[in-house]
């Protein structure tokens, strides 16, 4: 386990910086968590996606499909790979503060 | 890469002191055809980070697998140790190892050193013959230190073989070493006696999990151990794959023009369809087109919400026959509870390979339910006459993804030719193919392991020989004017491609769309409106 900090924010990450506790994200968390994304600034497309995410975790206890995520969020597959390069899975899920998917996906 | 290097290798050597046994060569990799051969391999190899170093061991080629943290007090390293040889007696021993003893015994006693696997393995080929990768040096190592360690031991021909040392080294990089094999088997096959390095690689990977409950956590913890609790190993319990179904259903729907409606749980089904449940996260079109073609053919069919039944996954598999047992039992109570007339496995290789030849050796009478391939069943759809093609919607270059264990493991060469030759005027096969085909190189766990810096092994090493032979499919093609697609019905290998297309850019510069085979046959099946098949990379 590993711990990530970004100015006053100090979390426990996994191996591959995945936030341990999903219940300590907030939004200035989110933002320290994209500067490991290569992403320096969130939009509000970013937040469109991030905002997404993270409700259907709260409610379902798991990540989206990503077919819901593109037609949810009106996002091509490819925008969505603009705006996270590492893809939704890895890089999108990540900002939002879910954990790692796992399994085939 | 300037790291301590010990020149020639030798099989002894896997317990000597050195800051890396043998390294990642970048500039010894296999040649990829233009234009990748101009790209630089250091842009994808990700070197692990001196303090991440300090943690894990990398020790064997500078790459960690498994996180694996080093002993903490010389007791902890006599115990894990002591846990090792405790395992390798009991892979050693029928009453422990009823399943494997037969092929392994064989496997350790007959080798010749003729070295005609070593060729045939498309990581120590792609690698550029880096020698730790060589079929039967894992092997060696595992011969040599059951001459020393295992049951009988024999001192004498322990010497005459050439002694290894059993010592924290050998033990970290051999857990490493057979997380380096993708147990594709094509040097089991290439053998001219049947030694199957392949197995070993198993067998080691057995006595880590089964012994000392060391193994890759995606295939483990998140892997089988959060199917059987969860359902699946994506995490998504019954509810959520309903609802997702659900939002699949209406998605096809819309796409064909009239209801598609996926049945649960029907009781009675003649076919009990079981998908790798991350199909329905990632590739929703997959299930979507199975439930169309179904439809239309008028199959009584059904899925499962029951715990385990709605993914066909069986992680251990790969490194656990316990973890395997378990959820292949799983999958036919749910059947013997439908009443089903069989279970049909959809596009994925080790859910094959777990659920019938593997299982076959598990399954009493009455858990003996009828399995098949969907490969089968969709040939008998193709072929019957039930439903009419339109294969000129298929009009661009086509090839073809053997995937290991449907293929070379079960013999499944033919049914997914005569599909392919029907509906798409423009298939051709790769070179080697059919048996002899190479793995997608995320076989085994891989294509979903991506800790520390084992993704980029992956891309470099691991997957290279195939998209060679990928590429060399549509020599001549490869200009981004002509849409291309690789057919490859097995998730695993999906999720390999996706990512290895992703670190070269591949649909970028060649637009080559990688997917499923069930996919190609609606997007050419008469009644489905044209364009099923969209053209974006996923």
């Amino acid at each position: 386990m590993a711990i990530f900090t970004h100015g006053n924010i100090s979390l426990e990450v996994d191996e591959d910086g995945f936030i341990q506790d999903p219940e300590q994200w907030n939004e200035e968390v989110a933002k320290a968590l994209a500067t490991t994304e290569g992403v320096s600034e969130l939009t509000e497309s970013h937040w469109k996606v991030v905002h997404y995410l993270r409700k259907y975790f709260l409610e379902f206890g798991v990540a989206p499909m990503i077919r819901k995520l593109c037609k949810e969020t009106g996002f091509t597959l490819k925008e969505i790979y603009e705006l996270f390069p590492s893809g939704p899975a890895k890089g999108a899920c990540k900002v939002a503060g879910l954990p790692k998917p796992t399994g085939c996906v | 890469m300037a790291q301590a290097r010990i020149n020639p290798i030798r099989v002894k050597d896997i317990g000597k002191p050195a800051e890396v046994l043998s390294p990642v060569n970048l500039q010894e990799l296999a040649p990829l055809p233009p234009p990748f051969d101009k790209d630089d391999p250091a842009k994808l190899w990700k070197e692990l980070a001196a303090e991440r170093r300090q943690e894990v061991e990398a020790s064997l080629d500078g790459v960690s697998a498994l996180s694996l943290k080093r002993p903490s007090s010389p007791e902890e390293e006599k115990k894990l140790l002591e846990g090792f040889v405790a395992g390798l007696k009991k892979l050693l021993s029928t009453e422990n190892n009823w399943t494997f003893l037969q092929p392994l015994t064989l496997s350790l006693e007959h080798c010749t050193h003729c070295q005609t696997c070593a060729e045939a393995c498309p990581i120590f080929v792609g690698s550029g013959r880096n020698e730790i990768y060589r079929p039967s040096y894992r092997a060696d190592v595992l011969r040599r230190l059951a001459a020393r360690y295992g049951n009988g031991a024999n001192p004498l021909k322990a010497a005459l073989t050439g002694s290894v040392d059993l010592n924290w080294n050998t033990f970290a990089r051999l857990a490493e070493l057979a997380h380096r094999c993708t147990l594709c088997r094509r040097c089991t096959q290439a053998c001219p006696i049947g030694v199957d390095n392949g197995l070993i690689s198993h067998e080691l990977r057995k006595l880590f999990s089964q012994e000392l409950g060391i193994a890759a956590q995606e295939c483990h913890r998140t892997g089988s151990m959060q199917q059987l609790k969860v359902g699946s190993s994506t995490g998504m319990p019954p509810a959520v794959v309903k609802d997702n179904i659900e939002f699949i259903d209406e998605e096809m729907s819309e796409k064909v023009g009239f209801k598609i409606e996926t049945p649960w749980d029907k009781a009675g089904a003649d076919v009990l369809l079981i998908h790798n449940a991350g199909e329905i996260l990632s590739w929703p079109e997959n299930p979507g087109a199975f439930a169309i073609m179904l439809e239309m053919a008028g199959i009584s069919w059904t899925l499962s919400s029951d715990i385990a039944g709605y993914d066909a996954v069986n992680y251990g598999l790969w490194y656990d026959d316990f973890q395997l047992a378990r959820v292949a039992l799983k999958h036919a109570e749910i059947a013997k509870k439908l009443g089903v007339k069989k279970v049909v496995i959809g596009e994925c290789g080790h859910a094959h390979k777990a659920l019938t030849v593997i299982a076959d050796r598990i399954f009493s009478q009455e858990y003996n339910i009828p399995r098949e391939s969907c490969l089968t069943l969709m040939e008998d759809i193709v072929m019957s006459g039930r439903l009419k093609f339109l294969p000129e919607r298929n009009d661009f270059p086509v090839t073809l993804h053997d995937p290991c264990n449907m293929v070379r493991a079960m013999g499944i060469v033919m049914p997914q030719r005569r599909i392919l030759h029907k509906i798409a005027p423009r298939f051709r096969e790769m070179t080697p193919h059919g048996v002899e085909n190479y793995c997608c190189g995320g076989g085994s766990g891989f294509a979903i392991m991506n800790p520390n810096n084992f993704a980029s092994w992956k891309y470099l090493v691991a997957g290279r020989v195939k998209l060679k032979q990928i590429l060399d499919a549509f020599e001549g093609e490869l200009d981004p004017s002509i849409p291309k697609y690789l057919c490859a019905p097995c998730s695993n290998c999906k999720g390999q491609f996706r990512d290895l297309f992703r670190a070269y850019n591949v649909f970028e510069r060649t637009n080559l769309l990688y997917g499923g085979l069930v996919e190609l046959i609606v997007n050419a099946t008469e009644g489905v409106p044209e364009g099923f098949l969209e053209w974006e990379f996923h």
